[in-house]
């Protein structure tokens, strides 16, 4: 299996220290679980009609410490469901990571990324050469790779189906 | 100590930071919660796991949404108490809050490898625990014995001086956030030590670790002390030896904070990484006051705001909620009188409940403001959007309360 490949237009730039990702899609809608509805409310503090500008593939880029706070997932639920396909920050809040890992989001740690990306540009995340490259400037910066069970739970689509093919192989062996 | 307790739960001779280890959790807990243990029990049943392995190793907290206000939140206690007695998994509630609670029944072992979804049970690390919150991987033990996880680099802040009257363990953590900043831990775990971490309270330990997070750090640990070990007398629910730091042990990082000059703080909105001096914001105009939370409302948080509150009076008008954190220290607050003080004083006074630190109850309207002892100040977290919430400690939301500004609490401690 292997990483998603990632190549799209920065949708959004969270060029803030710290951002609490809930603000996405405001606070006071967390507990909606209907994805159309959290996709419609997305960024509607900042710029109401983003939804209708995200294409498929589409990545974020965050500054550092991105998603700090208690983040909880129905923001980047919303993102994937407009079709964003990964973030690229500066670097990421620890529980913000492990969650959207989880998820099977791919979430890439690119310091001065802030300085290389702005809205509209494409970027492409080549993971094998462990760096994110922005064709426009032909400039590129190293990535920090993932630890392999992060790779892993994200090469698998997130943590069940990476802990399903995880269990049915250790079945296989046994069997 | 981060090293060498991973090192035995991967049962490794040794384990280095960066190490990618297999860790076989000595306890898994959670609290039931809607996305989280409901999802978890499914999940694992479709993974064709029909019975956690070793179930005396989990143990489940009912806390969020006690008492039930809706039948959906009474259906789901039910679904984790049925859960619960079906895999031979402890189901705990109406005791407090998880993280309180899980120290007071021992699952603080020092030396032990403890996870939770919550970050916020790093407050066991006050016992020498490592405590990690790893969020929806946690269902990973409840499919499998072990997490992977990566040994982190350990960070070590030792604290200097001494605390001025007045300032509390809530102040103190969040003046580490000031001058470390909110991500100047991210992905390592942090021991905390120096002559102010010896003389502080179990209390107050535990108040500093369990905001962790805010620090960015994966956890945080103090080494067990004799404080610790009188603590834990006949709660230890693991035969360990505890584990201390070898006197060379290697850091990524030692920082040295001297709080001797520090005053109490505020946390302003909107993101838990704004501490301001209190002194800046004095005479604010707040509505409402809450004290309670895993990060704050134990004995020494109750027993400052009554010193505050003492024949006393709130504002008329103003809302001040206390919510003892756990059953056990509401019991001890009634005997030692603190209870009587405060309800004298005009507080409205909880049984334990997680309840009112993510606005599910006592929910502000737009254009209120609290001080709030919490774990957390984003708009929305306590009700309205548009209201607001200022971090403090015990004593300020007391005497804030009286004032129905924020205040200063010192010229009414020691006073009455």
């Amino acid at each position: 299996m292997a990483l998603p490949h990632l190549r799209g237009r920065v949708a959004w730039v969270f060029d803030e220290d710290d951002f609490d990702i809930d603000l996405i899609i405001g606070v006071r809608n967390i507990k909606i679980t209907d994805l159309d509805e959290l996709a419609r409310l997305a960024m509607g503090d900042r710029e109401p009609g983003f939804a209708a500008t995200v294409q498929r593939g589409d990545l974020l880029v965050g500054g550092r410490n991105f998603g700090y706070g208690h983040p909880h997932y129905p923001a980047m639920r919303a993102m994937r469901h407009l079709g964003i396909a990964g973030v690229v920050a500066e670097s990421f809040s620890p529980g913000f990571f492990r969650g959207e890992i989880s998820m099977g989001f791919p979430l890439v740690t690119c310091p001065g990324i802030l300085g290389l990306a702005a809205r509209g540009d494409v970027l492409e995340v080549e993971w094998a050469a462990a760096e994110v490259r922005h064709p426009a400037s032909s400039r590129a910066l190293p990535l920090q790779p993932l630890a392999d069970s992060e790779r892993q739970t994200l090469e698998a689509g997130g943590l069940l189906p990476y802990l399903k093919a995880r269990r049915s192989r250790a079945q296989g062996v046994h069997s | 100590m981060t090293e060498k307790i991973l090192a035995r739960a991967s049962g490794r001779p040794h384990v280095r930071p960066g190490d990618e280890v297999e860790a076989r959790p000595d306890f898994v807990i959670s609290y039931d919660f809607p996305g989280y243990t409901d999802v978890f029990f499914r999940e694992a049943r479709e993974l064709g796991v029909e019975r956690v392995q070793d179930p005396k190793r989990f143990v489940l907290f009912i806390d969020h949404m006690v008492p039930a206000a809706t039948p959906k939140e009474e259906e789901l206690h039910r679904g984790t108490r049925a859960w619960g007695a079906d895999q031979g998994v402890p189901v705990h509630e109406r005791k407090g809050i998880g993280h309180q609670v899980s120290a007071e029944l021992g699952y603080a072992t020092p030396g032990a490898f403890v996870v939770h979804f919550d970050g916020h049970v790093s407050q066991l690390g006050a016992f020498g625990t490592y405590a990690f919150g790893a969020r929806k991987g946690v269902l990973e033990a409840y499919v499998s014995e072990t997490m992977a996880i990566r040994v982190p680099p350990t960070v070590k802040i030792v604290l200097t001086g001494t605390l001025r009257p007045g300032v509390m363990a809530r102040d103190v953590f969040h003046h580490l956030v000031r001058v470390m900043g909110p991500a100047s831990c991210a992905f390592k775990a942090v021991e905390l030590a120096g002559p102010v971490i010896d003389a502080m309270s179990i209390e107050g330990r535990q108040t500093i670790c369990g905001q962790a997070m805010f620090l960015g750090a994966n956890t945080m640990l103090i080494a067990p002390d004799a404080r610790t070990l009188e603590w834990l007398q006949g709660r230890a629910q693991l035969d360990l030896a505890p584990v201390h730091p070898d006197a060379d042990a290697v850091y990524e990082r030692v920082v040295t904070v001297d709080v001797s000059a520090l005053e109490p703080i505020v946390v302003v909105p909107p993101s838990p990484a704004n501490t301001r001096d209190l002194s800046e914001h004095v005479g604010l105009e707040v509505h409402a006051g809450y004290l309670g939370s895993c990060a704050s409302g134990r004995l020494e948080d109750l027993r400052a705001a009554a010193e505050v509150l003492r024949g006393r009076q709130i504002k008329p008008g103003f809302q001040l909620h206390v919510v003892p954190t756990s059953q056990a220290i509401m019991a001890q607050a009634a005997r030692e009188g603190l209870i009587a003080t405060l309800v004298e004083a005009g507080a409205f006074i909880s049984s334990p409940t997680c309840d009112y630190c993510y606005g599910r109850i006592a929910t502000m309207a737009d254009g209120q403001r609290a001080v709030s002892t919490g774990t957390l100040n984003t708009p929305g977290r306590m009700g309205s959007v548009d209201s607001e919430i200022y971090l403090c400690n015990a004593a300020v939301v007391a005497a804030s309360a009286i004032e129905g500004r924020i205040a200063d609490p010192r010229p009414y401690l020691g006073a009455a």
